[in-house]
């Protein structure tokens, strides 16, 4: 019975003589209103930090499998702990180690190789931008962007038919004369890197330039006219305005590149690898694949797998020290 | 706020025991009740998982075959292979995860079953044991299969009548060297000393035969990857001329007079590696080796692109047919002096390969009658693999003539003399090979005998059969082996084979860190052995040979070649443990 009249009072007391709100008595009303959008808000990211834990920091219980001598017929609780058994072999043999690091470089140097072709959707999206032909245009860029849906295993079919020891290019050679026995473009160690870089541009090429056409047709026609009225040519137009237009936007891709440095993935050096490629075409999720899937040592797999993160973490560590020296401000 | 706080901690621990159940294992089975006789009929219609390590085919049975299963069992066979699969044992571990691996799990005794008895992914067949009276003629390797475990959980396969001494392969042997045999004549038979020598008779025939009929460029040796393990797979058996098989990174001789290590300086695998690379530099391996399969080497077969085998089940099933055998054109054995090919004895616990029952079978009852039905005499010549010489069911390909003894039907004579046949409609149509069981197991073996009619179940070692595949091929063959009518026959009486007693040895599981030691060592041997093949010249070859002992070395070959011996000298103890016993 009490209750109406005590809130009844509450507000009275809120309001001063003349009949507003005293400033203690407003500040909390503005931090209550504040505090409901915000739950609002935060009700909004829920999602994205639920997908964030469940595909990011969940799997992270999964590295208790290199503790064990997993055997999935027996499962976990079945399988015997053993500690750091794995880890103690990673780094007891020096070939161990001597393959790690051939992994280890063969993800950086491809990663890099990716890194410095980045410039070529660029590069592809300002010429075909200058293709006056409509029609032409067009098809060059569908034409370009369709291998980015094509799977790795269909490519690795195009690759095999076209250039396998009984493919079409040794076919030809071979009928023009030109070579005896056929040449090894898929079983021989040799540009490796380079050959897998090449397939990789091949496949995004198109795809890449779509996000550089966009950021192209944003540029603000005036500035060409003008340009063209100051005397400029097409390539100094090229130069002076396209280049310049796109260049935030290949620093952000560049970055993000970066930022994957280790997760070059695995479907495209899975199909193309043989016993002679192996040793360089090995990059991590592949090695991690091999040893896990392939050789049945999950819980190993799971142990070198664990290096990716670490070394994830080092790099993180290192640009973010980088940033800091240059533009003053770190990322994390 | 105190109730919002409640629902997410609930949330969260919901969320958390959800996650931690979902790994625990099955609940276990009820018990059954020991049944006598299977049911006669059964009504409802069901198709089953069967995970076949063995299978080359995956998806539902076709055919004949199925159309007797079904008949029979009111029953659909889908076939989940990891061979077709590939990936190594991806297929297997993502299903036994699950918790489930098939309705009938076909797979490797030892290390695979006993992780899956304890794993509790296999069902206790016991109570349906009385009633499997055909599994019951082999009561005794079905108790050796089965000890030490509570229960029966698996089923042996290759069992036979046959003592261990004997060989297990009736009319060719497993291993060998299969060359063209015409061309091999065209040359005036050239004798061979020794496996080296076969390089320059080689490079002959394919210089007599450089082009095949279909146009396509010949080649002596034509090698693929697909079965590829603890070595070459191609490698290994050449080695088997000289009495040797392997067992893990051991190559064990027959009688166990000798052990050598796969990568010993100078040992039987380094010689191979060194004859397919001299044979490369001479042009007699096929380029695409590297990169083709065993379907498409099998393809050239029959199209006659390549001109030596190291299997008869291989050259000959493809190439020696009808047409190619009156021409006198065909694969046959072409000895080396020096030879002592390793056979297989026949197991008398039963060969590596086990059947067992899914613990979460909808219908276990009906699973064990079907596994009961393949060691019957209809099982049997209906389920053996095909390239194995099983003669089909009776009354379709092959019946008994008025003198009782079995023969080819005209059916059956144009699907084994020809290749294959439209099978009639009320044998459920298609062809005969589309039809064939995809099992791919010999749970009997083809050589033992038929107690119903007292011949072998295999058609290729009735009288019947050999009358009627007399052919110019055979006969100049055997003008020139001293009248032996098959290769086996030839062998022992020259004393040329060597028979490894069928002691039924599995070698026990690895631990954990035997296992990945050898898997990453084994991965080395099979990419070197491939590179040095195709070494460019001999420095070449020595550099990656040396390489790859010293690769191997450092990731501890050393440790898992001496459990390998160990095995391997525990091997032979039990095969002569089990010669003596059966001498007795």
């Amino acid at each position: 019975m009490t209750t109406p009249t005590t809130v009844t009072r509450t507000v009275a007391e809120q309001l001063d003589e003349r009949g507003e709100r005293s400033p203690r008595v407003q500040k909390r009303w503005q931090r209550q209103a504040g505090g409901r959008k915000s739950y609002g808000m935060f009700l909004c990211i829920v999602p994205f930090l639920v997908l964030a834990f469940l595909f990011s920091y969940l799997p992270l219980y999964g590295w208790i499998y290199s503790l064990y001598d997993y055997k999935p017929a027996l499962g976990l609780e079945g399988s015997e702990f053993v500690g750091l058994q794995w880890y103690q072999m990673l780094v007891s043999s020096p070939t161990q180690m001597a393959q790690i690091g051939q992994v280890l470089l063969n993800t950086l140097a491809i990663s890099f190789l990716g890194i410095a072709t980045s410039i070529l959707p660029l590069v592809f999206a300002v010429f075909l931008n200058e293709v006056r032909a409509k029609w032409f245009r067009n098809a060059v860029q569908t034409l370009t962007t369709l291998p980015n849906f094509i799977s790795w295993v269909l490519v690795y079919m195009i690759a095999f038919s076209l250039f396998s020891s009984s493919g079409l290019v040794n076919n030809v050679l071979g009928d023009f004369g030109i070579i005896t026995t056929p040449i090894k473009f898929l079983d021989s160690a040799d540009n490796v890197w380079l050959v897998m870089t090449l397939w990789s541009v091949w496949k995004g090429l198109g795809w890449g330039a779509i996000i550089y056409l966009a950021a192209i047709s944003g540029i603000d026609p005036s500035m060409y006219e003008s340009a063209r009225i100051d005397g400029a040519g097409r390539f100094q137009t090229i130069w002076y305005i396209t280049v310049p237009a796109l260049m935030p936007t290949y620093l952000v891709l560049l970055l993000l590149s970066v930022a994957n440095l280790l997760n070059n993935g695995m479907e495209q050096y899975f199909v193309f690898q043989n016993a002679f490629n192996m040793q360089w075409i090995q990059v991590l999720d592949l090695y991690v694949y091999n040893i896990g899937m392939t050789g049945n040592s999950l819980s190993m797999a799971t142990a070198i797998g664990m290096l990716k993160s670490v070394i994830s973490v080092v790099l993180l560590f290192t640009v973010n020290a980088i940033a800091k020296r240059v533009r003053g401000e770190a990322i994390v | 706020m105190k109730l919002q706080r409640t629902l997410v901690a609930g949330a969260v621990a919901l969320l958390a025991a959800g996650l931690l159940t979902s790994c625990t294992a099955g609940d276990t089975e009820a018990k059954t009740e020991s049944i006598d006789a299977f049911p006669s009929q059964w009504e409802e219609e069901i198709t089953i998982d069967v995970f076949d390590g063995l299978a080359n085919y995956m998806g539902i049975q076709k055919g004949w075959f199925a159309k007797i299963v079904d008949d029979k069992f009111n029953m659909k066979l889908n076939i989940i292979a990891p061979n077709v699969a590939g990936g190594g044992d991806t297929l297997y571990n993502t299903r036994v995860s699950a918790g489930e691996l098939g309705d009938l799990i076909i797979t490797d005794k030892g290390e695979r079953l006993d992780e899956l008895i304890e794993g509790g992914l296999v069902a206790d067949a016991s109570p349906y044991y009385p009633a499997m009276k055909n599994a019951a003629r082999f009561d005794k390797a079905v108790d050796a299969i089965n000890e030490g475990n509570d229960g029966i959980h698996a089923f042996p396969s290759s069992v036979s009548s046959l003592l261990p001494t004997e060989s297990s392969e009736g009319i060719d042997s497993t291993f060998g060297p299969f060359l063209r045999w015409d061309l091999y004549a065209e040359l005036g038979y050239p004798e061979i000393d020794t496996l080296e020598d076969l390089l320059p008779i080689l490079k002959d025939m394919q210089d007599l035969e450089p082009v095949a009929p279909n146009g396509q460029k010949t080649y002596a040796l034509s090698l693929f990857k697909d079965w590829d393990g603890n070595m070459m797979n191609n490698a290994k058996q050449p080695v088997t001329y000289y009495g040797y098989d392997e067992l893990g990174f051991v190559l064990a001789k027959a009688d166990g007079s000798d052990y050598q290590g796969l990568l010993d300086g100078g040992g039987e695998y380094e010689r191979v590696l060194r004859f397919f690379h001299e044979a490369n530099e001479l042009g007699l391996v096929d380029p695409e080796s590297t990169t083709q399969n065993y379907d498409t080497l099998w393809s050239k077969m029959q199209n006659g692109q390549v001109l030596f085998t190291w299997w008869p089940w291989l050259g000959q099933s493809a190439y020696n047919t009808d047409a190619n055998m009156a021409e006198g054109k065909g694969f046959m054995i072409a000895p080396l002096k020096d030879q002592q090919i390793f056979s297989y004895g026949a197991e008398a616990y039963g060969g590596k390969q086990v059947l067992a029952i899914g613990s979460k079978a909808e219908d276990p009852e009906r699973i064990a009658a079907f596994i009961d039905w393949l060691y019957s005499a209809e099982g049997s010549l209906s389920n053996s693999s095909q390239t194995m010489g099983a003669a089909g069911p009776q009354g379709l390909t092959w019946d008994v003539n008025d003198a009782g003894e079995p023969e080819l039907t005209d059916f059956g004579k144009e699907v084994f003399l020809s290749g294959d046949a439209d099978v009639p409609a009320e044998w459920g149509g298609g062809t005969y090979l589309d039809g064939v069981s995809t099992l791919n197991i010999s749970v009997v073996l083809p050589i033992d005998t038929d107690p119903e009619t007292g011949f072998p179940y295999s058609y290729k070692m009735w009288d019947s059969y050999q009358k009627l595949t007399a052919n110019p091929l055979t006969e100049d063959w055997s003008a020139h082996m001293g009248g032996a009518v098959t290769t086996m026959e030839y062998l022992k009486a020259n004393d040329q084979v060597i028979v490894a007693p069928g002691a039924s040895y599995t070698a026990p599981a690895d631990d954990s860190e035997i296992e990945t030691l050898r898997n990453q060592v084994k991965a080395v041997i099979v990419q070197s052995s491939w590179q040095a093949v195709f070494a460019e010249d001999d420095a070449e070859f020595d550099r990656i040979w040396s390489g790859l002992q010293d690769t191997a070395e450092g990731l501890g070959y050393e440790k898992v070649l001496e459990v390998d011996m160990d095995r391997a000298k525990e091997q032979n103890a039990q095969r002569e443990a089990i010669a003596k016993e059966f001498a007795d």
